[in-house]
């Protein structure tokens, strides 16, 4: 499973997008706001996700802002990290 | 008894237990005497069976709200969202009207489930991986805040726990909230789900006596719970025309050995006593004919009051004794029942539900 | 409120002191004592500072309970002895007890937890010792009082609510006598949450501040003695204060995020005002909730400007740290002993205007002459809650 479709499973299982399925999810699609509807809440809780499945820690929401973008500046954030 | 000036009317009902939801499910189940508890094949984790319990599920909830808005509910909450919303569609209250609503929720133990669900978030991964959405759900008040946020209520809200005493606490602050023209209506129930580690602490406490088969409410000497969970919630109102069931005309609290006197009552009494034998010994100190219990159709669980709220609410209005009563003869006609709930310490609440209000009541 | 409804004793534990004296006069002189947690430990990275009580403080009950209890009656106790009621004449009386509390109605016990997860067969006695705790019941017990009891769970407005809901008993004829206020203690679990939420400064606090950046959790208790005007002066006894006015409202926006522009703050605030019949300009100052987060403070500005514009105002969490369900309790007693001294301390951590926010606490200890204060708490799930006090008798 590539990263990009790993975080998607995360947002539709661990964020209970019951809604959707993470085929459904855009890899430009905005994460908050107009896009997916995610919340200040979402984005604390991602952090955690994002050290919990991929070892990859944000330290704060300065450096979590830009990443937690889209899941192509997600991704892009984790394999950076990765390497 | 503190009479009150001002009885407050009972508009609409909603419950959520193991026997279904709504009122007729609940009468139904009250005339059966009993719903049957479930059994688990699982293990806790020292190898002793799960207790059976009384489960309650919320399958259409999403009739109310929609199924985006309850991504981050957990089961608690989601019993008292379904709870408040049959309350309010009971009641004939739309989501145009909900100005001047206050919202009260009384629970046992808050939403225990997700409170352990936060520490497995620490116990598994560390405490840098501790979860905000669980931390945030664990909050004793997430019920209240759902009930507002999904129903657009923004009066008074206020969550109480205090265990078997916190829905006779709910109700006097709901008296003084209509009594003092704070709000319009009150939006008042009880809520508590069960879960792995309540189930455990049945299994440990209670570990030397025969596992039930049902709760024996007036088995006062006898350890006869089994844990329920659910929600009840009643629709109160200032405003006398609006009684669709009767009034709240008297409310009491204290100690059995210190007011017991003050509980005496001419009309019959709805007991709360839920097969726990630390309690069981005041229930039997409170005066009153006849004496019934409708705790064998929800489970054992420390908000059950609101249950016989709504129970004595349907009781009153029916003028029927629709749950197992000690001397059925003298309960043909129920015009005014008081529901008492003890705690294992002699500290009791009593809410008095009658007919009619004001003179000759 | 139709009344006003006397406070006749107050109790207080906290960081900033052991009693209410002992923390006016360490807030008055700036000292700000928060530290590392002392009594758990955590695998963060970053240490966040927190405010705990200093050394023993007096154990009321030697029943095995929760720390959170053992604060609460230890101010209840503190309260009491100064209220100048004997417990043979409350025990005829009825007396209520309303307490806010977060930790003291959770059943989060880790050590318990693990154990079972595990299988190995845990001790109950944290299950037992959680059963026998819960704040306002243990208050009334150990006192043998005769009223109703309630425990109030409003996340960290309880303090608050349970003060003003208390004085609602009196008013409505419930009760003659209520003891309300609140109690929390520190704990691993809620530092844990905090942080997890990325709301927990690693410095100490600084409410309003351009560069704050979160708030620090702290420990203690309050208690108030309240009774209708009546009955003090039935009894000839000083009033510490008065309870003037409380209200609430609730913002219905989201779980943890304040509304932006304070929906049910403003409500809150209106119906204090309107029941207490106080108009704006009489007030002398405002204690605000002021965590130090950037939303919390953000929120609490808007709202200062718009509704209560040009008063004093601060924050007290930078002294005591954010004492979750007892913070309204605490900062309640403070706000009376201000009122009594006629002079309020320094909003701590504050140096630099937000210009985002165009809000300037004071900024060193501050006199004043009106007679009446407000203090206002904010609260996870959109609670919020304002109560109004105004100077006693006692100077």
């Amino acid at each position: 499973m590539t990263t990009k479709e790993k975080l998607k499973q995360i947002l539709v299982e661990d964020l209970n997008l019951e809604d959707i399925t993470p085929e459904e999810i855009e890899d430009d699609e905005p994460l908050f706001g107009e896009g997916l509807g995610l919340d200040s809440l979402d984005a604390v809780e991602l952090v955690v996700l994002v050290q919990k499945h991929f070892g990859v820690e944000i330290k704060d929401m300065e450096e979590g802002r830009p990443a937690l973008q889209s899941i192509n500046t997600l991704a892009a954030f984790i394999e950076d990290k990765q390497e | 008894m503190n009479l009150l000036t001002q009885p407050v009317a009972i508009q609409g009902i909603g419950c959520v237990g193991a026997f279904g939801r709504g009122a007729a499910a609940f009468v139904e189940a009250m005339q059966r005497g009993t719903t049957a508890p479930q059994y688990h094949d699982d293990l806790h984790g020292d190898g002793s069976a799960y207790f059976p319990a009384f489960l309650a599920t919320t399958d259409g909830l999403d009739d109310y709200v929609p199924k985006r808005a309850l991504r981050r509910l957990d089961h608690y909450s989601r019993l008292a969202l379904l709870g408040g919303c049959l309350a309010l569609d009971d009641a004939g209250i739309s989501a145009d009207q909900r100005d001047r609503i206050g919202v009260i929720v009384a629970s046992g133990y808050g939403a225990s489930a997700t409170t352990f669900g936060f520490l497995d978030s620490v116990l598994d991964d560390g405490d840098h991986c501790a979860s905000p959405t669980a931390f945030s759900n664990s909050v004793h008040n997430v019920a209240g805040a759902y009930l507002s946020m999904q129903l657009g209520i923004h009066g008074p809200n206020l969550t109480l726990s205090q265990f078997e005493m916190s829905v006779s606490a709910a109700i006097y602050n709901a008296v003084c909230w209509l009594q003092q023209g704070r709000v319009d209506t009150v939006l008042v129930g009880g809520v508590d789900e069960h879960c792995a580690v309540l189930n455990y602490c049945y299994r440990r406490y209670f570990a030397e006596e025969i596992e039930p088969q049902r709760i024996e409410p007036f088995a006062f000497n006898r350890q006869t719970a089994i844990p329920g969970e659910g929600a009840a919630f009643l629709v109160l109102s200032r405003d006398p025309k609006k009684s669709r069931y009767g009034y709240i005309d008297a409310i009491c609290a204290g100690h059995v050995e210190q007011r017991a006197e003050s509980v005496i009552q001419r009309s019959p009494i709805l007991l709360g006593a839920d097969g726990h034998r630390n309690s069981g010994q005041w229930y039997q100190r409170c005066v009153g004919n006849p004496k019934t219990s409708c705790s064998a159709v929800y489970g054992s669980l420390p908000s059950g009051q609101a249950f016989d709220l709504v129970a004595a609410a349907l009781m009153v209005r029916d003028q029927q004794c629709h749950a197992a009563c000690d001397r059925i003869e003298e309960a043909a006609q129920i015009r005014q029942i008081t529901s008492i709930k003890c705690a294992s310490d002699g500290q009791f609440g009593a809410v008095r539900v009658s007919r009619w209000s004001g003179k000759g009541r | 409120m139709v009344n006003r409804i006397a406070v006749t004793g107050i109790g207080c534990l906290c960081a900033a002191g052991n009693t209410l004296d002992e923390a006016i006069a360490s807030m008055l002189a700036g000292e700000r004592h928060g530290s590392a947690p002392r009594r758990f430990t955590t695998t963060h990275a970053d240490t966040f500072p927190v405010f705990s009580i200093a050394g023993e403080f007096d154990d009321v009950s030697d029943r095995d309970m929760l720390r959170t209890s053992r604060l609460g009656l230890a101010a209840a106790h503190q309260a009491l002895a100064q209220s100048g009621w004997s417990l043979e004449t409350l025990k005829s009386l009825r007396v209520g007890v309303c307490m806010g509390t977060t930790v003291g109605s959770a059943m989060n016990n880790e050590a318990f937890y693990s154990d079972y997860r595990q299988g190995a067969n845990p001790s109950m006695t944290p299950i037992d010792r959680f059963l026998a705790s819960n704040p306002a019941a243990v208050i009334s017990r150990h006192y043998g009082f005769n009223g109703p009891t309630q425990t109030i769970v409003n996340a960290c407005s309880s303090g608050t609510d349970a003060i003003g809901l208390g004085a609602a008993w009196i008013n409505a004829g419930l009760c003659d006598v209520v003891l309300a206020g609140g109690a929390d203690e520190l704990c691993r679990t809620t530092y844990n949450g905090f942080a997890s939420l990325q709301i927990s400064s690693s410095v100490l606090c600084r409410p309003f501040d351009r560069s704050r950046c979160g708030l620090n959790l702290g420990e203690g208790a309050g208690v108030l003695v309240l009774e209708s005007e009546a009955s003090h002066r039935r009894r000839k006894i000083e009033a510490q204060g008065f309870v003037l006015g409380y209200g609430s409202g609730t913002d219905g926006w989201h779980l943890t995020a304040p509304h932006p522009e304070g929906r049910g703050l403003k409500q809150a605030l209106a119906e204090a005002l309107a029941v207490s019949r106080v108009r704006v300009e009489q007030l002398a100052f405002v204690n605000t909730h002021g965590t130090g987060t950037r939303d919390n403070d953000r929120v609490e500005s808007l709202v200062l400007g718009e509704c209560l514009s040009g008063l004093p105002f601060h924050s007290t969490k930078g002294y005591t740290g954010h004492t979750l369900g007892a913070a309204g309790a605490i900062e309640a007693a403070f706000v009376l002993g201000f009122l009594q001294r006629g002079q309020m301390p320094a909003s701590a951590g504050f140096e630099n205007m937000d210009e985002d926010l165009g809000a300037v606490p004071v900024t060193s200890v501050t006199p004043f002459d009106a007679t009446m204060a407000l203090s206002e708490s904010l609260a996870f799930g959109g609670n919020n809650a304002v109560l109004i006090f105004e100077r006693g008798e006692v100077s």
